[in-house]
């Protein structure tokens, strides 16, 4: 059976819009050695890696494990890529937890990254073809289904935006850091895809991140472990008629079947942070409602009455979450290494009090693929 | 082009790469004429890396050193037919070469002439193309010991930080069958959809199989379907500017599900319809551009759809809208 | 360095559970398809499908390989789901490598205990492109991919480096071709479909093309799919009469920087064929003096089906994983008989689990490879029930 799986190590790059001081190995090399320092460990340890990113047409660079083997200490070793769109991030970090859990790696390192200033997303989401919609566009038409379905009012958007600038403002790493962030200032930027302002919109950035996770003796003399106590990952196909976009059936399939597999049976009362993949604000109630949390039609309630602020029941993306960092292919692995950050601890300033179950969540696509974990800080923390 | 054609497309962009702490000097080194390489772990590896190759402990720009600019070929290929990719148009070798002072060989190009000029063990050098700037391929290498002439850096030009890369992928290939029968009934003026042999659907575009029910479909599934539908989805565009962008003002992009069709067509561009009025369950009727100036070159097998090279506008019908509640099955 | 780390990665601990390929299913190696990639994957899910009996909601766990840039656009991987069927929503992941990695993945996934049965598939078109203008962006970006050096030339490199070693001769690499296109004129997913025995002799009278390297010394890139079904012990008795077992996969990675290897030899492979407990560390892959025909670890392999895309490239391998004459290699002609590109190491899987399923052999290691000359090796030992 599953041999339980800790996060020992957590390392982050600054994410900025332009890591103009780093090559692509170091870019990676600063995660992970980061990630290594942070467990006490050395590349020397690591029995195998696993790295994931978006597309390789973001870089230029096809396969670039053969290219980061070098840099990530791989010579010798296993390492592995995996590619789940927007999801990735997650998924890379679940797989490198199986490798864990199958009882036959004591010591995985794993990394994910985009070098986003390298290349250009919007031209990769157009297939390289004039006239690219970006992600906005696909997913502008969905949000403002969700508001008609859920009357919600408009303003729900911009306390997202607002909140989780805010959060990032507390967090080292981020990106974007606009502590003068208002409700006014964001329904005052520009609109770039109806109704998605420009502030209620991720940024393009460059970053990697990473985690180290263990098994066995290495797990259990980890002075700040964040153990995996689920994940689930599930996928449908992009089109057909009766697709529910808003509310995609795998998501919903994809959280219960996490639920289920941790014992969770109330997850707005037994989950005590939640780092959501939330790259347009609307995002925060769709997953919200998306992932079981709320009821349907719920979900912009939660966020109305603050529940998901970093003071509330149910605190959201305290990290400041996609809005704030979004080096793609790593945006899912952070969204899991910040859970770990809450139930270790060690999230600094944005730390939830108290926080011993956490929820990590990626999806990707065309709101396709999901990916989900939830760390704890102890093994039996839902018992 | 008013005819059906075959794919010929270039996935290309022009990347650019910041070099860091090592890659950066190596290629500054190249631009003004020197070949960097690196002392680490004992021993002076060329190209230089950011890392022990031996531990992964992190190297320093410090310990750079010059080498070559001759050095020995420890192994090698002719290449007798170049790629567009290649540094040269001719036959030449790709060689392992030892730089003189470097215990690791790199790799590089060799201008042999001829194959018959190429052994393993043999003396290459150095030779600093005209225009250098900062790039692996600046230099080449030539038989011999030769040094080549003093290059003449310019001391105002700074380090290598970044580094610029048109990188392209060519695609060329016949259109799928389905995809030819699509455009070609653009061409003619008629929207071929394919009806799903497993339920019956009737998709548009087909993408050549039913998704839902994992079944081919072939020439013998292709039916018309009308010119006339109801926006189904819509987002107004405001053009991001990346390479091959051509778009530069902000227009309507829409989805139609088009009467007697059960998927909805993607990517109608709206260019005469304000957004103030644009809705979903609004009736559109589709204008052909006359039958000679229909052009169909957009249409390939990674992108079907009904491409705006056949269609002069999408107007309102007039007719009432349709209840958006009855097109949420449509989202796309 | 590359062989310095065995790590924990026990080949067959006693408490892993058994896994076994219940099903394969691979398309023609094709030239060109005319046709969309979800074609050829829904071909071989229809296959794995009815040779199972399960229904597409049978399947716990699903997990693909393919490569973008092949397919020529970015997040071509996504409309691979619609071949493989995902819909009710399937648990499901891709990895960006040959489907052998996938398999890898798919094969721990089991162990974990809680899954049953997964679907592992490998599919890429290579036809619209020119491989080499794509694969030599695997290069290292900085020094490497702005010279195109693509993986052909830097084959060619290694066979030169065979060569000045006094490893192989041009005449090896020919003897390879031959035998392998021998092998492929009787499999009929071939794509090179010789018409009679090639000479070594009329091989080497062809002109070069990466010298010493031929044009025919160079597996040809096609389009095709190729998927399996695996199963944990139980569940594998149910699905099938003749489960044929995985009794361990291993991969390592070598150097990016060709400077920094051995060309001549393949340090992962010797790795990983000690992990798995063959190889002549163990004391020869092959049915000589020291092979323990029960399979206890070190020898019995009946057959070896390697990731052969450039020919000398087998002789590197039968080094390194010490096979002598009693191993067949190739039977199935092998990448150079036809390399759907992306499945084609997946595929070597399937070959080598066909002759065990059908009784043509007891023991087999397929091999898969990724990266320019033999950079990152995957080897997967299969077993038969007696």
């Amino acid at each position: 059976m599953a041999r339980p799986c800790a996060v020992v190590g957590i390392g982050q790059t600054l994410y900025r819009r332009r890591r103009g001081d780093v090559s692509l190995d170091g870019l990676v090399r600063e995660a992970a050695l980061a990630a290594l320092t942070d467990a006490e460990l050395t590349f020397a340890d690591v029995d195998a890696v696993v790295i994931g990113k978006a597309p390789d047409a973001l870089e230029g660079v096809i396969m670039p494990e053969l290219s980061l083997c070098d840099a990530l200490g791989a010579v010798g070793k296993p390492i592995h890529r995996v590619h789940t769109a927007g999801s990735v991030g997650a998924s890379t970090a679940i797989s490198a937890a199986v490798l864990v859990e199958s009882g036959r790696y004591d010591t995985v390192l794993t990394v994910a990254y985009e070098k986003q200033s390298e290349g250009n997303a919007t031209w990769a989401l157009s297939g390289g073809r004039s006239g690219g919609q970006a992600a906005g566009g696909t997913f502008a038409p969905w949000i403002r289904e969700y508001i008609r379905r859920s009357g919600a009012p408009e303003h729900i958007g911009w306390l997202v935006a607002v909140k989780d600038r805010l959060n990032a403002v507390k967090n080292p790493y981020s990106h974007l850091r606009i502590p003068d962030i208002t409700v006014e200032k964001v329904r005052e930027s520009p609109m770039l895809w109806d109704p998605i302002h420009f502030l209620e919109s991720c940024p393009s950035s460059d970053g990697a991140a990473a985690m180290v996770l263990a098994g066995g003796e290495r797990a259990r003399r980890s002075a700040r472990p964040a153990w995996v106590l689920g994940h689930a990952k599930r996928t449908e196909i992009t089109t057909f008629p009766g697709r529910d976009t808003v509310r995609p059936r795998a998501g919903v399939e994809c959280a219960a079947a996490l639920y289920a597999s941790v014992g969770i049976t109330d997850p707005r009362r037994q989950i005590d942070a939640a780092e959501l993949y939330v790259p347009f604000s609307w995002y925060e109630p769709m997953w919200l409602e998306g992932h079981l949390i709320a009821e349907e039609g719920e979900g912009w309630k939660m966020t109305d009455s603050g529940a998901t602020a970093l003071d509330g029941d149910f605190p959201v993306n305290c990290s400041g979450g996609v809005l704030s960092s979004n080096p793609i292919g790593a945006s899912g692995m952070i969204r899991c290494l910040e859970a770990a950050n809450q139930v270790r601890g060690t999230a600094g300033d944005y730390q939830v009090d108290g926080a011993r179950v956490a929820l990590a969540h990626a999806y990707g696509g065309a709101a396709q693929y999901f990916a989900m974990w939830i760390v704890g800080s102890s093994l039996d923390v839902l018992a | 082009m008013t005819a059906v054609h075959d794919v010929d497309f270039t996935l290309e962009y022009p990347y650019t790469r910041s070099t860091g702490p090592i890659v950066g000097p190596w290629l500054t080194g190249l631009r003004d004429g020197r070949i960097l390489g690196l002392r680490v772990g004992g021993r002076v590896v060329c190209p230089p890396v950011e890392y022990d190759p031996d531990t992964g402990v992190s190297t320093s720009p410090d310990d750079l050193t010059e080498v070559g600019p001759a050095g020995t070929v420890t192994a090698w290929t002719w290449v007798c037919a170049p790629t567009s990719k290649h540094p040269f148009a001719q036959p030449f070798a790709f060689a392992q070469i030892r730089l003189d002072g470097a215990d690791t060989a790199m790799l590089h190009a060799v201008d042999a002439g001829d194959m018959a000029a190429m052994s393993t063990g043999m003396r290459v050098v150095a030779r600093f193309r005209p225009e250098r700037r900062g790039a692996v391929t600046d230099v080449y290498f030539v038989p011999g010991d030769e040094p080549p002439p003093p290059v003449e850096a310019d001391p105002d030009a700074g380090s290598v930080e970044t580094t610029e890369h048109l990188i392209g992928v060519r695609i060329r290939e016949p259109l799928f069958p389905f995809r030819a029968r699509f455009a070609r009934g653009l061409l003619e003026g008629r929207i071929l959809g394919q009806r799903s042999p497993a339920d019956g659907k009737v998709h548009v575009p087909s993408r050549g199989y039913d998704a839902l029910n994992r079944v081919a479909m072939g020439p013998e599934h292709d039916v018309e379907v009308a010119d006339v539908g109801t926006v189904t989805s819509f987002t107004e565009i405001a053009p991001i500017q990346y390479h091959g962008q051509t778009e530069t003002e902000p227009w309507i992009r829409c989805s139609v599900l088009l009467d007697s069709a059960d998927t909805t067509v993607g990517g109608i561009d709206v260019r005469h319809i304000g957004v103030e009025e644009f809705r979903v369950g609004m009736r559109l009727r589709m204008v052909w551009k006359p039958e000679g100036e229909r052009d169909v070159s957009a249409i390939e097998n990674r992108w079907g759809g009904i491409t705006g090279g056949v269609y002069e506008r999408w107007e309102p019908t007039g007719e009432p809208d349709v209840d958006p509640e009855l097109l949420k099955d449509h989202p796309f | 360095m590359a062989a310095a780390s065995a790590s924990s990665a026990a080949a067959s601990a006693p408490d892993f559970p058994d896994i076994a390929v219940v099903a394969t299913a691979q398309t023609p190696a094709h030239a060109r398809y005319d046709g969309p990639e979800v074609h050829l994957i829904m071909d071989c899910v229809d296959q794995l499908l009815a040779s199972t009996g399960l229904s597409r909601d049978g399947i716990d766990f699903t997990i693909a390989g393919s490569c973008d840039y092949l397919s020529g656009m970015p997040f071509a991987f996504v409309t691979n789901v619609d071949g493989m069927g995902a819909w009710p929503p399937v648990y499901e992941s891709h990895v960006e490598m040959d489907g052998a990695w996938a398999l890898f993945e798919a094969w721990l996934r089991l162990q974990v205990g809680d899954v049953d049965t997964a679907m592992v598939v490998g599919s890429g078109r290579s036809s619209p492109c020119n491989a080499r203008e794509v694969f030599h962006l695997q290069a290292d970006p900085y020094a490497v991919a702005p010279l195109g050096l693509d993986p052909d030339a830097l084959a060619g490199i290694q066979a030169r480096s065979l060569i000045d070693a006094g490893l192989a001769s041009e005449s090896d690499f020919a003897a390879v071709v031959a035998r392998s296109r021998a092998a492929a004129a009787a499999n009929p997913m071939a794509q090179v479909q010789a018409s009679g025995a090639v000479a070594v002799a009329d091989l080497l009278a062809e002109p070069y093309d990466m010298a010493p390297l031929r044009a025919h010394d160079v597996a040809p890139p096609a389009d095709g799919a190729a998927a399996v079904i695996i199963a944990t012990a139980e569940r594998a008795r149910e699905l099938t009469d003749r489960p044929v077992w995985i009794r361990g996969i291993d991969h390592r990675i070598e150097s990016h920087h060709p400077g920094l290897r051995d060309l001549t030899d393949s340090a992962s492979v010797r790795t990983a064929a000690a992990t798995l407990g063959i190889g002549p560390a163990a004391g020869g892959g092959g049915g000589g003096e020291g092979a323990d025909p029960d399979g206890g670890g070190t020898a019995g392999l009946d057959v070896a089906e390697l990731h052969v895309t450039h020919a000398h490239e087998e002789i590197i391998l039968r080094s390194a994983l010490g096979l002598d004459d009693s191993v067949e290699v190739n039977p199935s002609g092998g990448p150079l008989g036809g390399n759907p590109v992306m499945a084609t190491g997946l595929i070597r899987v399937i070959e080598a689990a066909d002759r065990i399923a059908s009784g043509r052999a007891r023991r087999a290691v397929a091999h898969a490879s990724s990266g320019p000359a033999l950079q990152q090796n995957l080897l997967c030992l299969l077993e038969g029930d007696g």
